[in-house]
């Protein structure tokens, strides 16, 4: 094995080239997206070059203030992500997922990086990529999490209100809504789970084989991450619509039906 | 008179007053008046569904506020205009509508008699989803009231039916409610169902003009 060969420049951006075979395709089938893919390519090269000049920055620096910025942004970042996918919820709900995805993402990174590999919290070098993976993950699950009790919730009003009217509590109503989503959001991760190592290897596990780390080594990060990615999705999920769902109904139970749809 | 709901000073959203309204006990009221006039609302504030802006409703003597409003529900079971049903067949329905209740399931023939009661005698493995929606109105009502309520609020319950087939249903509801001691209250438009089956009528004056 031996270290990952240093990408000239010029040679870099040839991988440029390959858009322009989707750009063709684009115009083939008459897909409007071609100004999306442009905007897309640049936004990410730029992105992703502040990224490594930050990192590069933080690494030759360490210092537990960069740590603790840099997840006070990541966990800011995914919390509005989530909730700009699920606009119109109440207050009190945006908060319960504001607080889940935080506590129990943080709460995962934390018990990855101190206890299962034994490194500091304040390492950036673990800290930041890891975090950004479990992050990114719960980022996904909540926001399908959520998405999927509010568009059920919205969309089942009238047998929402038939069981309210015949005297069933509104816990006993809503919970069902709240088990199915949760499922729904976890699918994703069993799924690619199922297919692990087999399909594709996972991006985590082909840069550390690339970077010249033994697969052995990679497989076992993986295996970790994995498991931490389905840990977390599951909690900030759990954590979101059960403290989430509560704020739906009163102490007169009484639901309220525009609470997921307001403007 | 024995009443069994009262309201006192009632208003909604500050766009609906209503009278003072007193329901007599075991008996048939009905409440008419102009759409919007807060019908359905009021049937809401009844069984606790939506609170007053303003005023009170009392049952049985004791303020709404100060009941468990489940338990209120499961007396005063307000039966609304949207029903809703589960997929499968009839006989699921019962049992999926007892499974959120947590009662124990009727057996087959008690079903049958719900059923005939509100004029839906169909097969109880008869498949909800290809039911019309008079049919599927029918059949909710025969499973609500299955439940045995203290007080039953019917929501246009005949909207969706021919004259005939209206008059038959309430011809039997009203003698059952009769037979279990049910006040029955029924949100209707129809005149010369009001004239049969009414024993006593509210009218609700139609909304004030808001002035823009």
């Amino acid at each position: 094995m031996r270290g990952i060969v240093e990408m000239q420049l010029w040679q870099f951006a040839l991988i440029y080239l390959l858009l322009i075979i989707v750009l063709i395709v684009m115009k083939k089938c008459h897909i409007n997206q071609s100004k999306l893919l442009i905007i897309a390519s640049v936004r990410m090269t730029v992105q992703l070059i502040l990224a490594g000049l930050i990192l590069t920055y933080i690494f030759e620096n360490p210092h537990p203030l960069f740590v603790l910025l840099y997840l006070t942004i990541m966990i800011t970042f995914a919390i509005h992500r989530v909730l700009s996918q699920n606009k119109g919820i109440n207050y009190r709900f945006k908060l319960a997922i504001g607080m889940s995805l935080a506590v129990s993402g943080l709460c995962i990174v934390a018990f990855f990086i101190c206890i299962v590999i034994g490194e500091s919290i304040f390492n950036p070098q673990y800290i930041v990529p890891i975090s950004g993976m479990i992050m990114g993950n719960a980022m996904t699950g909540a926001s399908l999490g959520v998405k999927t009790f509010r568009e059920s919730f919205n969309g089942q009003t009238s047998k929402i209100t038939a069981l309210l009217n015949i005297g069933v509590t509104p816990q006993k109503i809503l919970l069902p809504f709240v088990n199915q989503a949760i499922e729904t959001a976890l699918l994703p991760t069993l799924n690619s789970m199922l297919g692990m190592g087999i399909v594709a290897l996972p991006g985590m596990m082909t840069g550390q084989i690339l970077s010249g780390t033994l697969p052995t080594t990679a497989i076992l990060y993986q295996i970790a991450i994995m498991i931490a990615v389905c840990s977390v999705v599951c909690l900030s999920v759990f954590g979101s619509l059960y403290l989430g769902y509560k704020t739906l109904y009163n102490t007169q139970n009484q639901i309220d039906f525009a609470a997921l749809n307001k403007n | 008179m024995d009443t069994i709901l009262a309201a006192k000073n009632l208003c909604f959203l500050e766009k609906i007053t209503y009278p003072n309204i007193d329901i007599e006990r075991n008996r048939a009221t009905f409440i008419c008046g102009e759409s919007g006039c807060g019908k359905s609302t009021l049937l809401k504030i009844f069984n606790g569904t939506v609170s007053p802006s303003r005023g009170e409703v009392t049952y049985n003597g004791a303020s709404l506020t100060a009941l468990n409003t489940v338990r209120l529900r499961r007396e005063v079971l307000l039966i609304a205009q949207t029903v809703f049903l589960f997929d499968g067949t009839i006989e699921d329905n019962f049992r999926q509508y007892y499974a959120f209740r947590e009662q124990p399931l009727l057996p087959a023939n008690e079903m049958k008699i719900y059923l005939s009661l509100c004029c839906a005698n169909f097969d109880l493995l008869m498949d909800c989803a290809t039911m019309s929606g008079g049919e599927r109105q029918r059949v909710f009502i025969a499973i609500c009231l299955s439940f045995l309520p203290k007080v039953v609020l019917l929501d246009e319950p005949t909207s969706a039916l021919d004259e005939k087939t209206a008059n038959q249903f309430f011809i039997s509801i009203c003698q059952f409610c009769t037979q279990n001691s049910i006040t029955l209250i029924v949100v209707s438009h129809d005149k010369s169902l009001i004239d049969r089956y009414a024993d006593n009528t509210i009218t609700l004056a139609a909304p004030k003009e808001t002035i823009i």
